[in-house]
């Protein structure tokens, strides 16, 4: 599918942008993120990376040219498409296309310059739109020399005289480039002024007679969408009050999860485990995996009870697909990374059914970093099969976790807490946590939810149930 | 967005290490392992042509400017010509744009007011002239901007005369404007004008305060540029010790 690269929003007060410099040729291979064209307006000039991999087959707006902002200035064949070359051999599968049975479409939380390129494109909100985009004003200039004589499409001159302030009530009120052409301005050479245009809106409300054209005022229906996507006002600070913008990484979170609790019956339970058997295993070993530089935590324990439990339980290692469950045979354990400001992302660690503790504990420790330093690759938060997340590490003693989407279920682990329990008539202090799940009711059912959460309970109070269930 | 500005003194830089030091700071910046910086390199004479060059800005023969051991750089930032030198401070600011809405226009006259308030303390009523990014003293133009922006960080910066030579601009048409007429903040003060120590602190306060941060924190300049030269995809031997 031929991507469609448009010049970005830039800017509240930035309505235009000239194409400063081709950083491509057409026809030559764009890797994903690659910078592709320079934009500048002002006193700035602005990189526009590439929003996927494939090949610049047209640059539609030379360099020089200014275009308003959403103006589709090249067209990119995706990777592995055939770039519209008659003479191009058949493309070879993609590393991405190979994996995509494996790599479920809905990445989870991920910073968009990760994104797979594809189905998830209309969502990177950089400068990119898949399918055909809303209709958009035509280049304000032709390119140097094109010597247009008039020809083509008369809008293109008729707008190039309108002024950005005319432009932007005509977005606001939805007043099409044949009204404003029927308007009589009286700016220099006749150019509709923006007087002209308001004059105008207030006689076309006051009179509906033949002069308001039909089909106008009709705000555009809104685009399907959950509900919480559609677009609302602009936010404004009051007193005391600040305007915090959603970054890149906020807004993928924000629709990611509004999509898990809108699209999956999500609900929870919740059981609790006797850690000390755990404790001993972590104080005797983390010593030894010290001296291999490898600090063991609590995950890959959880993670490994996780992948037990999940043999045993296989539609919690699973996925909805339409009025199907694809139950996975391959155990890809996401972990829940709060990063600060700059948001929680859900890597994962590839077959940890086939991994011994110690590789799982080396990479527990790579992901959380690169988490942390934004260095994960897309291949790192694709392909998950099941979510832990740990909310102990902040000290919560409980939670009930939203699903990481696709997937059907996710577990909570918390703050290992010193409670008295009672123990062969006796009251003792042990060292509890409370283990929580969020599951998608659609598919598993209390009785399942329950008995696996169990399960990860009692994998974590008796280690050796290993020899049994492994 | 980091809460404080951190503010490096770079010392001599050549400009083509400038440049260098600025992709390293970007990508880290990029990349989420260093803070939002302002950063001052000292430069040797040089002339540099923007994204937008108009025919006929730089007035001097390329001969003439070999003699004179400028050399001319074209850079992706924004603008036309400029000069840059001693006497002037030059400031990159790496910031990341994303995390301030990725507003641009804003972003400049963020940067404007942050010279426009430090002109002010200084007692020089300074401003700005629509449609000519930049600052201005009584029709004169004392601080010139040219941004760039890869990955949502910017790079570039300002450059505001404080005491340069300003027969240097007499080789070019600044910013591609004719008849333009270049000031400084000693030509204005006289005795009285702040020494470039002086400046750079002034900027950083000033600059930091527009651009909303809760202040700033000097770095030093040798563990900056060891950092930096760590950074990876940052070609080697670029940066000079």
């Amino acid at each position: 599918m031929p991507i469609s690269i448009v010049v970005p929003q830039l800017g509240e007060s930035v309505a235009e942008g000239t194409v400063a410099k081709w950083l491509k040729a057409e026809g030559e291979r764009v890797r994903k993120e690659e910078p592709l064209v320079e934009i500048q307006t002002d006193k700035i000039n602005v990189e526009i990376p590439s929003p996927g991999e494939g090949t610049l087959t047209k640059i539609l707006v030379a360099e020089g040219t200014t275009v308003l902002v959403g103006t589709e200035i090249a067209v990119l064949a995706g990777a592995g498409e055939a770039a519209g070359a008659p003479a191009s051999a058949p493309a070879a599968k993609t590393p991405a296309q190979a994996e995509a049975p494996r790599s479920s479409a809905a990445t989870p939380v991920s910073p968009a310059a990760k994104m797979p390129a594809g189905e998830e494109a209309p969502r990177v909100p950089i400068a990119a739109q898949v399918s055909a985009p809303p209709p958009r004003p035509a280049p304000m200039r032709a390119p140097d020399g094109g010597g247009n004589g008039g020809g083509g499409n008369g809008g293109i001159e008729h707008n190039r005289h309108l002024s950005p302030a005319v432009r932007k009530i005509m977005r606001e009120q939805g007043v099409t480039l044949a009204e404003v052409s029927a308007i009589p301005g009286s700016g220099v050479a006749g150019r509709v002024t923006r007087d002209d245009l308001i004059e105008y809106l207030d006689s076309r409300t006051s009179r509906p007679g033949p002069a308001a054209p039909a089909a106008v005022a009709v705000a555009p229906a809104p685009p399907a969408a959950l509900p919480g996507f559609a677009p609302l006002a602009p936010a404004a600070a009051g007193p005391r009050e600040e305007v915090v913008p959603f970054t890149k990484v906020r807004k993928l979170i924000a629709e990611n999860m509004l999509r898990s609790k809108h699209s999956t019956a999500h609900t929870h339970c919740f059981d609790e485990a006797d850690m000390s058997a755990i404790a001993q295993l972590k104080k005797e070993w983390g010593p030894k995996l010290e001296s291999r530089g490898i600090k063991l935590t609590y995950m890959p324990f959880f993670i490994k009870a996780s992948v037990l439990a999940l043999r045993e339980f296989p539609w919690v290692n699973g996925e909805v697909k339409g009025d199907s469950l694809v139950v996975k045979h391959y155990y890809n354990i996401g972990m829940a990374v709060g990063r600060d400001d700059k948001g929680l992302i859900v890597p994962n660690i590839k077959d940890c059914d086939r991994k011994g503790l110690p590789q799982i504990a080396a990479e527990v420790n790579d992901l959380a970093s690169r988490a942390r330093a934004d260095r994960l690759r897309p291949d790192d938060i694709q392909g998950g099969t099941f979510s832990i997340t740990n909310a102990g590490v902040f000290g919560a003693i409980n939670s009930s976790p939203v699903i990481n989407f696709p997937e059907v279920a996710i577990l909570g682990v918390h703050k290992i807490v010193e409670r008295p329990v009672i123990r062969d008539g006796q009251i003792v202090a042990r060292p509890m946590m409370n283990a929580s799940i969020g599951f998608d009711h659609r598919v598993i059912d209390g009785e399942l939810a329950v008995k696996f959460l169990r399960r990860i309970c009692e994998l974590l109070e008796r280690p050796e149930l290993l020899w049994f269930y492994a | 967005m980091s809460q404080t500005l951190s503010v490096c003194h770079l010392g001599e830089a050549p400009y083509r290490e400038g440049l260098a030091l600025q992709a390293a700071a970007l990508e880290a910046r990029a990349g989420g392992r260093a803070p939002d910086r302002l950063l001052y390199p000292d430069h040797p004479p040089v002339l540099t042509v923007g994204r937008s060059p108009s025919e006929g800005s730089v007035i001097a023969s390329p001969e003439a400017l070999r003699q004179a051991g400028i050399e001319v750089f074209e850079v992706a930032r924004g603008g036309d010509v400029t000069w840059h030198g001693p006497g002037q401070l030059v400031g990159y600011l790496i910031l990341d744009l994303d995390q301030r809405g990725r507003d641009l226009h804003r972003f400049l006259r963020e940067i404007e007011q942050g010279l426009i308030d430090t002109l002010g303390a200084w007692g020089i009523e300074a401003g700005r002239e629509p449609g000519r990014t930049g600052v201005w003293s009584r029709g004169e133009k004392i601080a010139s901007i040219g941004i760039a922006v890869r990955r949502w960080v910017s790079y570039h910066g300002f450059a505001l005369n404080v005491a340069p030579d300003l027969r240097f601009f007499d080789l070019i048409h600044p910013c591609g404007l004719r008849g333009i007429q270049m000031t400084s903040v000693a030509k204005r003060l006289g005795d009285r004008a702040p020494s470039m120590d002086e400046a750079r602190a002034a900027v950083a306060s000033q600059m930091a305060r527009a651009l909303g941060f809760t202040g700033w924190v000097r770095e030093d300049a040798a563990t900056l540029r060891r950092s930096l030269m760590e950074e990876p995809g940052v070609p080697r031997g670029t940066h000079a010790a």
